[in-house]
Formats: structure tokens, C-alpha cells, sequence
């Protein structure tokens, strides 16, 4: 080769896949290093009755005994059912406020760009602050939820936000909710903007109303963009630990334990890793198959 | 069906006028064409026509019912976009479909009406399909379609053949045509393309600037341009232009006296068709030059420079694409061997001579 020893000629016809090979393996060797090996051990660690993990002592037996117990656990079925509900809740919630605002900003008004701004402010905030807010806000003694209800005459007497399991679960849909929608608001947005306004011209002519027109236009037309962003906002929530650690730390009586929180406390708390083990990997199950049901669904529909 | 009454609608962003005074009768069942260059204000006429867009004042009547300030959907039309406008998540029955289906019309009667305008546009076997899965004429097929099954006092199309390719769109020019011919449905026809307009016509609307330039069945915007403009924008390749001194009812032009109009006097532009150049002598003959020959196989197009008395004016802007400064161009059908820089012998009929006054821009007869 002219260019000398280490001259590597991508721009040959017979190369050209290289480059993408080379650029791609960085990626490939980052992702295999810090997820797939931390999946694999986590999967043969919740086929072993572990306390402690630790790497350099050997393998314990095989069992199949944390399973036994996860399925047989009333806690278990109790986080899968919070999760839930935690998912229905705030995935709707999310979906309404997102699409809404969404819709409301694609409108042309003064002052659109700051509303834009303000619409997606949440989403910015990091996640544990908003969490302290939150908590201030539905304080028990001195939260300004009491005083606006008791104020507004919707209660008689305060309540106690963390203490009472179907409030403390309120609290922590609500922060959730607060916390996700901008992501659904942004990502239909720029759904709604690549729809061509002659669909909405034609539409018009055809005699359809603003309803109509949501209905049979804007939201078939958001399909792609709806079935993506819900998977999203459901592996967020299945996954997400710090609003709920915070602000009640999985309690009261386990109203607010999900999955992950259970995960993490069948870990760090009780240090007993291979049932927490098994748990991650049950969770993991679940999502890929929600995961899976929801994209099925969305092409279809374009 | 209807007659449509436009009556000096206007419209202004501010200080700009895109539409000024626009007054038009349509008769019913007429198929008439707006055309103009871009910006004209053809499609802002359409969007107003169409209930998208508010008129700034005047008024519009379809059928004898005022509709200026109606919803698009109230008032009676259909309308064929450019790039068609199909919903990719419906299949092209309920695509077509749709406008009924928002009306509340029965199931049963939607696919009936669907059923027969597919077989109108022999789209019958793409009902299923999804627009995604057809080529660029069934797409239009299907949009016409929409656009039928309503059964409207009127179409109104916004350039819907710009998006085919040539050969598609002389064909489906045709089927418009028929279409039309079949349905008399009154249609309101925005384009770019003089050829659309001259094909399809009843009658043509010229627009520059938001205003009409004239308005005119094809053979008189030929044969009887209003104006400089009119006489540019009609005709392909478009008219040949001569700048003259007209005195006593003639005027000098490639060294010849030729008779001119008596009320030409002084100043003049003259338009000559290059269709209306014949080779060999004849009424009015000349030599000249050719400084390029192009054969289209049945005629030839011969450039050639205007002589130096007779050079166009240099005011005189002809529509974007036929910039040809003071060339010349005669289209001759059936002439000999024709080389170029090699003198052939040219002649013309004054009578097929355009005077124009060359500060108004306004024809001389």
C-alpha cells in the first residue's frame, strides 16, 4: 500500500461497512461492559440464594428458590398491583395534560415561545428537587395543599399526606405526574408540527368540526408518536425510584412500593440480593413484553 | 351546481395587497382557470373562494346564497389540493368517504357514492389500499374522488397536477377534462401552467400582482391580448417582441414598412407569435440569421437577433423562464435544412401583428 504500513483505506467499495463497524464499537463495548454483564450476573444471581453479592466467591448452587418466594409473596403481587395503578394513573394523567398543553401551544398567540418555555419548565427541574418541593407542598403541618383545600372548604380538618396510604399514594401520582407530562407535551409537539395543514384545510372543506378534526385527523396522524412516547413514559415509571424514595420511601403499609422500590429494599435494606435479583429480572420481563404490546399496536394504526 | 359570484373581494396583509378588486361571474358549469405567475394571488383567490382564508372586503355568492362569511364546510364545495391531502391512516374508501361521513350521512349511502365515484375514476380496485401504497396518478384519481362523491356546487383545484410528471399530467389534463365534461359541475382551477389553462378552459382569469389582467375564453387570450403581459405569458414559446416607431398608420419593422393599427402612433411595441413567422417570402419578408436551431422532430424553433431598429425594449420583462433579451425566436413547421449562421428567408402577415402602447403596457386596435 502506498500510504504506508497502517494506512487503512475505508473509502474502498469492499470496506465501506468498516467505518460503521469502527464508529459503532465504542457504543457496542460501553453498553456490553456497564448493562448486558451487570443483566447476566443479575440473572445468575437470582438463580443463587445470595446474601451479599461479591464477585470473587464462588458460585453458590443452583435454585430456583427466590422465585418460589416471589411468587408466592403477597408483597410481590402488592408492588406488581401498585406499579400498576401507578402507570394507568400517571400514563393517562401525563397523556391529557401533555397532549392538551401540547395542542394548546401549537396555536399561534403572542407569546407562544414563552409558553412553549413554561409548558416544558418541569421537565428541566431535576427530579429529586422537585420531589422536596412537592413534599413542602403536601406538608401535613404547614403544606399549601391543606391550607388551598381547607381554604377552598374541600376538607374540615388537615390531611396527613404520608401517613394515610391512598393519599400518600395521591402525592406520589400527582409528583409523577407533574414530572412527566412535559416529556409528552414536548414529544407531541413535534408530532402535531409534522402534520401537513392541508390535511386540516381538507378537513375543513370536508365540513368537519375542531373535534372531528382531533379525532379523526390530529390523533390518528399522533399515532406513531403516541405509541413510542407511551412506552417511554411506562419504562420511566416502572423504573423510576427517587420521586418515590423521597417522598415516602415505598410506605405507608406499602401503598406506595413499586417494583424498584421493593427491588432496592430487598437489596440495600435486607441485603438479600438474589431475591432482589429475581425480582429485577421479573420486572425486566414485564417491561419487555409491555413494551412489546404497546409498539405492536402503533403502526398499525398509520 | 351553481353560479359563483365573486364581487370585488380583496385581500391585505397590511400594507400589502396580494388580491386587489377581484370581480368575476361564473356561470354554471363553467370550468374556469385562474393562472399567473407565482405570487399572483391565484391560490390566496382560492384559499377566500374556499372559506380557508378571510377576505379583507367584497363579497362571494355560490348559488345565489352569500357564503363570504361561512365556514368552508358550509358552503357547498369540494376541493382538490396539490399534494392531495389524503389521510396515510385511512384506506382510500374512507379517504373518500370522509367528507360524508363528517355530514352524518349513512353508512350504506357513504359506500354506495364511494363505490360509484371509484368506478367514475376506475380507482375501484384500490379501495382498500392505503394512499402510502399508490403512484402519484392514483393518488390524484383518489383525491378527485373525495372531491366527488360529495356531489358540491363546485370544485375548486389548487395546481392539482403539478406533483405528476409530464407524461401523467397531459393524461390526466384529459381526464379533468372529461371529468368535467361528464359531471358539469362548476370548477374553479388554479395553475402556473398557461398550457392547463389554454386545454381546460371555458375561461381563463390572467392575475399578476393581485389583479386581473384578463379574463377570456383560450382563443381570444391567443388572438387578443389586453396587454403586454397577457401577450407574454400565453403562447409557448412565448411572443416575440419589437420595439417600432409608428407614424400615419404604418411603422418600419426589419427594414419594411408595415401597416399598423391607425391609433398606433409614435412609440410602439409590437408582439409577433413565433408560429406566426413562416419560412419563405410571403407578406412581409426578411432575412435572417440563425444563431441557434432546435429541432423538436415536427418544427423547428429558429433564434435569431431582432435588427438593430427594431430592438425589444428593455423594460419589457417577459415571465422568468423566457429570458431571451433581443432574440428572436420563429417556430416553423415543415422548413427545409436550416444551419445555423447560415441566412434563411422569413416572412410574417402584418395582420397577425400585436401593437402595444409600450408605457401602459395596453394593446393598440
Amino acid at each position: 500500500m502506498a500510504g504506508g504500513r497502517f494506512s487503512l483505506d475505508l473509502a474502498r467499495p469492499s470496506r465501506q461497512h468498516w467505518l460503521g463497524y469502527i464508529l459503532l464499537a465504542p457504543a457496542v463495548l460501553l453498553i456490553a461492559a456497564i448493562i448486558v454483564y451487570p443483566l447476566i450476573v443479575s440473572v445468575d444471581l437470582s438463580f443463587q440464594n445470595v446474601g451479599i453479592a461479591r464477585l470473587d466467591q464462588p458460585r453458590r448452587p443452583f435454585t430456583t428458590a427466590n422465585y418460589e418466594r416471589l411468587f408466592t409473596s403477597p408483597d410481590f403481587w402488592n408492588a406488581c398491583w401498585v406499579t400498576l395503578k401507578l402507570i394507568v394513573v400517571v400514563t393517562s394523567a401525563c397523556f391529557i395534560l401533555g397532549l392538551g398543553t401540547a395542542l394548546l401551544v401549537n396555536n399561534r398567540f403572542k407569546g407562544r415561545s414563552v409558553a412553549r418555555l413554561l409548558v416544558a419548565m418541569p421537565w428541566a427541574v431535576p427530579e429529586v428537587i422537585a420531589v422536596v418541593i412537592f413534599a413542602w407542598i403536601f406538608d401535613s403541618s404547614f403544606g399549601l395543599m391543606n391550607w388551598v383545600f381547607l381554604s377552598l372548604g374541600l376538607i374540615d380538618k388537615t390531611i396527613n399526606w404520608f401517613s394515610d396510604p391512598d393519599a400518600a399514594f395521591a402525592v406520589v401520582a400527582t409528583t409523577m405526574i407533574w414530572k412527566g407530562y412535559p416529556f409528552v407535551s414536548i414529544m407531541s409537539l413535534a408530532g402535531l408540527q409534522s402534520i401537513p395543514e392541508d390535511y386540516y384545510a381538507a378537513a375543513r372543506v370536508d365540513g368537519a368540526s375542531a373535534l372531528q378534526r382531533l379525532r379523526y385527523i390530529t390523533l390518528p396522524c399522533l399515532m406513531p408518536v403516541i405509541g413510542v412516547t407511551t412506552v417511554l413514559v411506562m419504562l420511566w415509571i416502572f423504573r423510576d425510584f427517587s420521586i418515590i424514595y423521597v417522598l415516602t420511601g415505598g410506605g405507608p403499609l406499602k401503598a406506595t412500593q413499586t417494583l424498584s422500590i421493593m427491588t432496592y429494599e430487598q437489596a440495600f435494606s435486607f441485603f438479600r440480593m438474589g431475591y432482589a435479583s429475581a425480582i429485577g429480572v421479573v420486572t425486566l420481563v414485564i417491561c419487555v413484553i409491555a413494551a412489546k404490546l404497546t409498539m405492536r399496536r402503533a403502526p398499525d394504526n398509520l | 351546481m351553481a353560479r359563483i359570484v365573486i364581487d370585488q373581494v380583496r385581500k391585505s396583509y397590511g400594507a400589502l395587497h396580494v388580491l386587489k378588486d377581484f370581480s368575476l361571474d361564473i356561470a354554471d358549469g363553467e370550468f374556469v382557470v385562474l393562472v399567473g405567475p407565482s405570487g399572483c394571488g391565484k391560490s390566496t383567490m382560492l384559499k377566500i373562494l374556499a372559506g380557508l382564508e378571510e377576505a379583507s372586503g367584497g363579497t362571494i355568492r355560490i348559488g345565489g346564497r352569500d357564503v363570504t362569511d361561512l365556514a368552508p364546510g358550509d358552503r357547498d364545495i369540494a376541493m382538490v389540493f396539490q399534494n392531495y391531502a389524503l389521510y396515510p391512516h385511512l384506506t382510500v374508501a374512507a379517504n373518500m368517504g370522509f367528507g360524508l361521513k363528517m355530514r352524518g350521512t349513512p353508512a350504506d349511502v357513504i359506500t354506495r357514492r364511494v363505490q360509484e365515484a371509484a368506478r367514475i375514476l376506475d380507482v375501484e380496485h384500490l379501495l382498500e389500499r392505503r394512499p402510502r401504497q399508490l403512484s402519484g396518478g392514483q393518488r390524484q384519481r383518489v383525491a378527485l374522488g373525495r372531491a366527488i362523491v360529495r356531489e358540491p356546487a363546485a370544485f375548486l383545484m389548487d395546481e392539482p397536477l403539478s406533483n405528476l410528471d409530464a407524461k401523467l399530467r397531459v393524461h390526466m389534463r384529459a381526464e379533468i377534462g372529461a371529468l368535467h365534461q361528464r359531471l358539469g359541475v362548476t370548477t374553479i382551477y388554479v395553475t402556473h401552467d398557461q398550457i392547463e389553462a389554454m386545454t381546460m378552459a371555458n375561461r381563463i382569469v390572467i392575475m399578476k400582482d393581485g389583479e386581473i389582467q384578463q379574463i377570456a375564453d383560450p382563443e381570444t387570450m391567443f388572438e387578443r391580448p389586453a396587454n403586454l403581459f397577457v401577450a407574454g405569458f400565453i403562447g409557448s414559446p412565448g411572443m416575440n417582441f419589437l420595439s417600432a416607431r409608428a407614424q400615419g398608420g404604418t411603422t418600419r419593422l426589419f427594414g419594411e414598412a408595415v401597416p399598423v393599427p391607425p391609433g398606433a402612433d409614435g412609440d410602439v411595441t409590437i408582439g409577433l407569435r413565433p408560429e406566426h413567422i413562416e419560412a419563405g417570402p410571403g407578406a412581409v419578408t426578411f432575412m435572417a440569421r440563425p444563431s441557434l436551431v432546435e429541432s423538436l422532430g415536427s418544427e423547428k424553433y429558429i433564434y435569431f437577433e431582432a435588427p438593430d431598429d427594431n430592438r425589444p425594449p428593455g423594460f419589457l420583462k417577459q415571465s422568468e423562464e423566457d429570458q431571451r433579451g433581443s432574440r428572436l425566436i420563429a417556430r416553423l413547421v415543415n422548413a427545409g435544412p436550416v444551419r445555423i449562421g447560415e441566412n434563411v428567408t422569413l416572412s410574417f402577415d402584418p395582420a397577425r401583428l400585436h401593437v402595444f402602447d409600450p408605457a401602459t403596457g395596453k394593446a393598440i386596435r
